[in-house]
């Protein structure tokens, strides 16, 4: 069966582009060709920085012939008095069969007019050559460009096509610009030439079959399959790296994007000295890392042992080795001593004196300076410490971090490799003579940079780290800039999982709502929904109890309340640790199946109970409840439960401990199921108002009693 | 290869792409793109083939000439043309090896770089150049200069002439670059740029720099208002190096700075509008004039 050959042929794409171009292939094609009805044995996507590629085979040479029956006019409109109508005859007429063909089929919405269509199957080359552009089009990414006198987009400019079918070039094309009045238009089409490796076979490389491409590419020092090139980079590097007798550090997102700089890797060891490693290891690894994509060397099984050495994978020719690990040495070591520049400069002055340069760097316009920004730090930072409760030496210490943890942007080492931020800063605090805690935290107060990562472990660190997100939170906040659908340019959103999983993991009992904005509580009885930011970290206790805590979303709901639920967010807000508690609670009740004992009779008390008007508050039957009204058996049972009820959960309100309520919740649920059903059972909703109102309460109770777990209206099973 | 044959064979190689060879512009600027060779003519339809040697001077970059890599003052080897060619970087790369750079025997990168000039309304896509891990030269397809359009895109490949030449001469220091046979980089810059780092850093007088910025944006405006726009460039320039001089300082607070940098991008946007107009009154004249070099007769 033919095959289809298509490849893009580029200048040279950024790397990141290169991976995304692949998955959104893999992706995309299969989906495309089965749309256009085709089927394959294979889509292959070969990617390097200067062709993206598809390799297609087992194409049929057409596609199948089609037969359907498309519906028409309703024969009451298509016939009258059995004589077909002009709606039937314009029918048959577009889809070209006579009249005599049409039939009469019922439907659930009547008798209609269908006509038995037959789609002969288009060829495939035809239709490769129309989706074929698609799928170029159809690639996003980031920072499209222009070039020359063209208007079409692309992240690098497009300097080749090649279509081949078998051995045939199709005549794919891509408009480049558009014919004007004056000009004609600017069109590129394909052939079966490309390029091949820039140096090591600078001739152009002629494809003769499709199927031939990987191997007649890999004859031009082209490889073009990406998972290919990873497997000889980490078999290359790893095995330089034993030729020094140490290991490499191959950082995956590294390793993607180095293997997606090069059409032809070599692995290439090179060095610098000996006086380097005196550098923070950090320094080192981020000038080899970052700054010149080299898997840096340590010392077997000794990650902050480096060795005075680097692999760096090559594209260039590997019999040239020696001229590019001089070359690359040469640069390592400019940076290096760069490095060594900035660093002797900067521990020449006490952290605490770069403080005042803070002044000139803005952390948001309207916001002032990073100077301004570490004020608001240190007062956040005094009411944690307020809270919590620290003795005065342990708010010495939170005071004395907070207000340095900055300080190190203003560096020449931070200014230079930002990425820096907070390594240094710990680095040049103890060599400054500062408190080891007071160190710590200014390198973990970054911390998490990302969901997943590493939490700070300190309580120095963890206050710090709290202090700096929610100054932001608030602060932004304040001036109205809000994340609003996908846009969240200041990363608030990462910002406040942070808070909330400090929190979590310190197990602090902190409240929050009055940490995020002093005069909430009149705003929130002003508004009656509470602010912005408040329902903002609601939302987020919501979400990682969901994505990260493996809660399911019922549960997470009915810990943090439906939309609306001034109580349960307020609940949430004033001590975050509980809500965690709660959640794991009640996932732990579902799991062992004590849930289906509690589940429907609350939940249907829960719901039955909106009805009501009881406060949330409530817990006490002796206020709410007349037994002089009752007219059942089952009410007076009910009564009695809830009296039991009362004492538990008012313990469990203080030692949260909450395995005692949700036992007696079963017992009671078992009461109040004959309240509901069976011989004993009561209508709730009577006409007599005060009977109404009794049992309505009855129900009230039991939902707040419940609601000291949860809410239990928003579960829906057992 | 000296420091000065390194410039020549660059002007004798680009020259023989057609490229004007064009000089300097006599206003202190932080890079080349700011010469009207390539700010200006960047803008519009008309095409444009240039290459210059371009001093810069980045006040904030001084180290008192201790590190050996980083000068307040150096030079930019810079071309424009467009549009860009559709082999270019096969041009470029013949112009290392007139400079005695074999692609062949080195590792040759373009690596994904971005670049953006906020305070001219400028930005463009493109790569770094890698010779062997060291970046040797900056490639940016120009998308938008002066906030507008580019249309047709420039190239735009800037050479930092010290890097290449310490590369080719294998010398670690900028100072001990050799300018021709008899004497240093150091011999001819040394001084001024301690002195220079002395004056940015520690000497200038802040009150005179704030008052000139006020006075040559009140120049800038007043003609952009006469449209008059190549004098109205030169005093945009002037602001932004003012500008930079009291950043150097340490004199900018916060909240000015992006207001001093949006001060400056607006007089820049307004002078590149000017200047299209501008041609477009005198009918594009380079759209006729170059149309036969452009075919390659």
């Amino acid at each position: 069966m033919p095959a289809f050959l298509f490849e893009v042929g580029t200048e040279e794409l950024p790397a990141s582009f290169v991976a995304s171009a692949v998955r959104q292939w893999r992706d995309r094609v299969p989906q495309s060709l089965a749309e256009a009805n085709l089927s394959a044995t294979s889509v292959q996507v070969f990617a390097t920085p200067r062709r993206l590629a598809l390799v297609i085979e087992g194409l049929p040479d057409r596609q199948p012939d089609r037969r359907e029956a498309v519906k028409g006019p309703p024969a009451s409109a298509a016939f009258k008095d059995g004589q077909p109508t002009k709606a039937a005859e314009g029918f048959a007429r577009k889809n070209g069969v006579a009249l005599s063909d049409l039939e009469l089929r019922a439907t659930d919405k009547g008798e209609f007019v269908f006509a038995e269509v037959f789609t002969a199957g288009r060829s495939t080359p035809d239709l490769l050559q129309e989706l074929a552009p698609q799928w170029v089009l159809a690639l996003e990414g980031k920072r499209f460009m222009r070039w020359g006198d063209g208007e079409f987009r692309f992240p690098r400019p497009i300097r080749s096509l090649i279509a081949l079918w078998d051995d045939q070039v199709l005549p794919v094309s891509l408009t480049v610009r558009a014919a004007t009045e004056t000009r004609p238009a600017e069109v590129l089409t394909a052939d079966r030439v490309t390029t091949g490796h820039r140096v090591l076979h600078p001739a152009p490389v002629s494809i003769a079959q499709a199927t031939d491409y990987v191997t007649t590419l890999e004859a031009a020092s082209v490889l073009v399959n990406p998972d290919q090139r990873q497997a000889l980079i980490i078999e290359q590097t790893q095995a330089a790296a034993a030729q020094l007798g140490g290991e490499a550090e191959i950082d995956p997102d590294l390793l993607e994007e180095v293997r997606d700089l090069v059409e032809f890797p070599t692995a290439v060891i090179g060095g610098f000295d000996q006086e380097f490693l005196e550098l923070p290891s950090e320094v080192t690894k981020t000038v080899m890392v970052t700054h010149q994509r080299y898997f840096p060397v340590h010392q077997p099984g000794q990650p902050d042992q480096l060795l005075p050495n680097f692999i760096t994978i090559s594209n260039g020719d590997p019999t040239k080795a020696a001229i590019i690990a001089e070359g690359n040495g040469r640069v390592v070591r400019a940076r290096l001593s760069d490095g060594q520049y900035f660093y002797k400069a900067d521990i020449a002055k006490p952290l605490e004196s770069y403080l005042a340069k803070l002044e000139t760097v803005t952390f948001q316009d309207q916001l002032g300076s990073m100077r301004a920004k570490v004020d608001r730090i240190v007062s956040m930072a005094d009411r944690l410490c307020h809270q919590l409760q620290l003795s005065a030496d342990d708010r010495d210490l939170v005071n004395w971090a907070a207000l340095l943890c900055k300080a190190d942007l203003v560096t020449s080492m931070v200014f230079e490799f930002p990425e820096l931020q907070g390594i240094m800063g710990e680095k040049y605090a103890r060599a400054s003579g500062e408190p080891a805690a007071v160190a710590v935290a200014i390198g973990e107060h970054y911390l998490p940079k990302g969901a997943g990562d590493a939490l700070p472990r300190s309580q120095t660190g963890r206050i710090v780290a709290l202090a700096d997100r929610l100054d932001t939170l608030c602060s932004l906040f304040r001036i109205g800039l809000l994340p609003s659908g996908s846009s969240d340019p200041f990363a608030l959103r990462r910002a406040a999982n942070a808070v909330v999983n400090i929190i979590w993991d310190a197990g602090w009992s902190l409240n929050l709502e009055s940490l995020i904005e002093p005069e909430s509580v009149d705003r929130w009885a002003e508004s009656g929904m509470g602010t912005q930011l408040a329902e903002f970290f609601v939302q987020r206790f919501r979400s990682l109890l969901e994505d990260e805590q493996g809660i399911d979303y019922d549960l997470a709901l009915a810990i943090v309340g439906e939309p609306g639920d001034r109580d349960a967010a307020l609940r949430a807000l004033y001590d975050p640790a509980d809500v965690l508690q709660r959640a794991q609670f009640l996932q732990s009740l579902r799991r062992s199946g004590q849930l289906a004992n509690l589940y429907a009779t609350i939940n249907r008390a829960s719901k039955l109970a909106t009805k009501g008007d009881l406060n949330f508050s409530d817990l006490d039957p002796a206020a709410s409840v007349k037994p002089a009204l009752f007219e059942q058996p089952s009410e007076q049972a009910f009564y009695d439960a809830l009296v039991a009820l009362l004492p538990i959960t008012q313990a469990t309100r203080q030692t949260r401990n909450y395995q005692p309520l949700a036992d007696q919740l079963a017992q009671a649920a078992a009461v109040v199921a004959n309240f509901f059903d069976g011989s004993e059972s009561v209508m709730v909703m009577v006409d007599d108002e005060a009977v109404r109102r009794n049992r309505l309460n009855l129900l009230g109770l039991l939902r707040n009693h419940a609601r000291v777990l949860g809410d239990f209206g928003a579960i829906v099973k057992g | 290869m000296f420091f000065q044959d390194a410039i020549a064979t660059l002007h004798e190689f680009w020259a023989g792409q057609g490229c004007l060879i064009g000089q300097p512009y006599d206003t202190e600027k932080g890079a080349g793109t700011k010469n009207p060779h390539t700010f200006l003519r960047a803008l519009g339809p008309e095409p444009w083939s240039v290459a210059y040697v371009e001093p810069c001077r980045r006040p904030t970059d001084g180290r008192y000439g201790e590190n050996p890599n980083r000068y307040q003052h150096y030079y930019q080897y810079q071309v424009l043309i467009k549009p860009s060619p559709d082999n270019i970087q096969e041009i470029y790369l013949d112009s290392l090896r007139a400079l005695g750079i074999r692609p062949e025997d080195h590792d040759v990168r373009f690596v994904e770089d971005n670049w953006e000039d906020a305070s001219v309304g400028a930005w463009g896509v493109g790569w770094e150049v890698w010779l062997d891990g060291m970046e040797v030269t900056q490639f940016t397809y120009f998308q938008q200069c002066g906030g507008l359009d580019c249309d047709p895109v420039s190239i735009e490949i800037t050479y930092g002439l010290e890097r290449l030449v310490m590369y080719l001469q294998g010398v670690s220091a900028i100072a001990d670059i050799r300018w021709n046979d008899r004497l240093l980089y150091g011999d001819v810059h040394m001084q001024g740029e301690i002195e220079q780092c002395h004056y940015n850093f520690e000497a200038s007088d802040p009150e005179m720099l704030f008052a000139l910025f006020g006075l040559y944006e009140k120049e800038a405006l007043q003609l952009i208002e006469r449209r008059l726009a190549i004098p109205a460039l030169d005093f945009v320039l002037k602001c932004s190096h003012t500008f930079n001089m009291l950043d150097a300082r340490g004199v900018i607070a916060v909240m000015e700075r992006t207001r001093y940098i949006g001060r400056i991008r607006g007089m820049a946007r307004q002078v590149a509008k000017l200047y299209v107009e501008r041609r477009e009154e005198m009918g594009f004249p380079l759209c006729r004039s170059t149309a036969g070099v452009l075919t390659g007769v």
